[in-house]
């Protein structure tokens, strides 16, 4: 009796507490939404400015929208060549990633033999070593047997940032699953490839598409590896895009139009994919 | 289930041969680490670690470790703080949805492409200059000033990477069960009492991962520092990862340019060790 009074009594109380600090969350929120998209949105304006409006001082907020920035960015080959690059080289890499990585992760995950953890942290370690430690070698390495400035070169290069993530998520989804699914299979006369087809690919099949595209974004995104062993004909988005910018001027409207554009399927990618990448990172962290 | 001794071998297989040829080019770098290589001037020769010796009597690698020091500290400590308070703020109600979509958009720019928008933001006519000056504050320099620049790599670094963190802590908040705060806040415990005894010992395996990526992640940063700076002005921004870079692209001289690589590799092979180990103690116990 007592204890229904108290509850009761305390409720109006706590809902007014529970209210401000909602509204204390809300503002704090908007504040650091407003902080992250601004940078977004001021590019995004000015990529439609025209070059008068955008190098006046104030800045002017209100002005003729033109679409002439991306009529120009996406009629030359200086942003269309790259973004082409782009595409050619990450979907290579992730392809590559997927032939070497899934058989690596099921090993991992499913077998107890010597020097398992050696591998596996030694795979995992090519992502924590600075990227030039091992670019700068390759630089020269590649010029002498022909893979600078090439689709494959970039490519293999590339399993340094695609590889470890992918074999380290596959790793921990593929652990998630219990090992009876596949002993069920033996049971009813299948094979271990029966059963990595037939059961364990189709549940690791959300697990794989979100470290392929975190794969995705981290290959797109990537500047070290282009930077170094790219030359003119692999330029991929993140070395095209410093074209813009020259000694003798930058072309803020089109460097604008051009980032709007780049932004494009990592935001894409992402959206899609948020919930299973964050479970990826941290599987085995959180219980329940 | 039953399978040959060789089949986790043979699984594994492409993933070592990864790993053997990457080998070759570390083992190179190691070595050209100790010779005095500069690409116009022939061969490496054996020069009994003078690169590294020089590297610390110049000075230059003593202010390009602080440089990086500095840069990993403050950006993990800055961006832990405010993405585990973010995360709390968003996990309060249903609008956590809302904001959440939109808070995470500077993570899936190229980091790239998110400093080049800084940039704009921050040239001397830029925007963030002209809202100082209507607010009647001082302008700033901000990249190109030495004092200022290395703040400014900083703050774009908080900008990209506290969606990282904001993303992690609300997996791992998910994970602290309400009762237990309730129960605790019933105990008469308040809300500081209750952050530091109950959400933040069950925060801390994914407090781990987070320091993990972030801090190795910033230990070697290039792309914010080089596309703003280019490690300047003269030196303010110049750490180990970018000094190589400037020794061995620039000024081809690829001895010095693979002795702070590998400073910087023992460095970050240090730090992704120890958080290695304590992740898997934590997975474990």
């Amino acid at each position: 009796m007592t204890a229904t009074k108290t509850v009761f009594r305390r409720k109006p109380r706590r809902k007014i507490k529970g209210l401000a600090g909602h509204l204390l969350a809300i503002s704090a929120l908007t504040l650091w939404t407003l902080f992250a998209l601004a940078p977004i949105l001021w590019i995004f304006t000015m990529s439609l400015k025209s070059p008068g409006d955008i190098i006046t001082y104030p800045p002017v907020f209100v002005f003729d929208p033109t679409i002439s920035n991306y009529a120009e960015v996406l009629s030359g080959t200086k942003f269309l060549v790259p973004f082409w690059n782009s595409i050619v080289v990450t979907l290579g890499s992730l392809v590559l990633t997927l032939i070497i990585g899934l058989p690596t992760a099921y090993a991992l995950a499913r077998f107890n033999y010597r020097g398992k953890e050696s591998i596996g942290f030694a795979i995992l370690s090519l992502r924590f070593a600075p990227e030039l430690l091992i670019v700068l070698p390759l630089y020269l390495i590649y010029q002498n047997i022909g893979l600078y400035d090439t689709y494959l070169g970039l490519i293999l290069a590339y399993q340094l940032v695609t590889l470890p993530m992918l074999v380290w998520m596959l790793r921990s989804f593929i652990e998630e699953l219990p090992q009876e699914l596949e002993e069920a299979v033996a049971i009813d006369g299948g094979n271990r490839w029966t059963a990595f087809r037939h059961v364990l690919f189709r549940l690791i099949a959300p697990g794989l598409g979100a470290s392929l595209m975190l794969s995705f974004i981290w290959a797109w995104n990537s500047y070290t590896l282009p930077l170094v062993l790219g030359g003119r004909t692999t330029q991929v988005i993140t070395t095209g895009i410093q074209q813009y910018i020259s000694y003798q001027s930058i072309e803020w409207g089109q460097m604008a139009a051009a980032t709007v554009l780049s932004m494009i399927p990592g935001i894409l990618f992402a959206i899609l994919s948020l919930r299973w990448i964050v479970g990826g990172l941290t599987a085995g962290t959180v219980k329940g | 289930m039953k399978h040959s001794r060789i089949l986790p071998y043979l699984l594994s297989l492409p993933g070592l041969a990864i790993l053997v040829a990457i080998l070759y080019p570390f083992l190179t770098g190691a070595w050209w680490s100790f010779t005095s290589y500069r690409l116009n001037r022939g061969d490496p020769e054996f020069n009994w670690g003078e690169n590294y010796l020089n590297l610390f009597s110049s000075g230059e690698g003593g202010h390009a470790l602080l440089i990086t020091l500095t840069y990993a500290i403050s950006t993990v400590v800055i961006e832990t703080i405010l993405g585990v308070g973010i995360a709390m703020l968003l996990n309060k109600g249903k609008y956590g949805n809302f904001f959440r979509i939109l808070i995470v958009l500077p993570l899936l720019l190229p980091p790239v492409i998110a400093t080049l928008m800084w940039k704009v933001m921050l040239t001397q006519n830029g925007l963030v200059n002209f809202l100082l000056e209507s607010g009647g504050l001082p302008t700033s320099l901000w990249f190109n000033g030495p004092q200022t620049a290395l703040l400014s790599v900083i703050l774009v670094d908080v900008w990209i990477f506290t969606p990282f963190v904001i993303l992690l802590a609300q997996a791992g908040l998910r994970s602290v069960p309400i009762e237990l705060r309730e129960a605790s806040s019933i105990d008469g415990a308040g809300p500081i009492r209750n952050f530091i005894s109950v959400t933040l010992p069950l925060l801390r395996p994914v407090l781990v991962v987070i320091i993990l990526f972030r801090g190795i992640d910033s230990l070697k940063m290039f792309d914010i520092i080089y596309t703003s700076t280019k490690g300047g002005p003269i030196d303010a921004t110049t750490n180990l990862h970018v000094m190589a870079y400037l020794d061995g692209i620039r000024s081809l001289n690829f001895g010095m340019a693979m002795a702070s690589l590998m400073i910087l590799w023992l460095l970050t092979y240090f730090v992704a060790n120890r958080l290695l180990k304590i992740r898997r103690q934590e997975s474990l116990s």
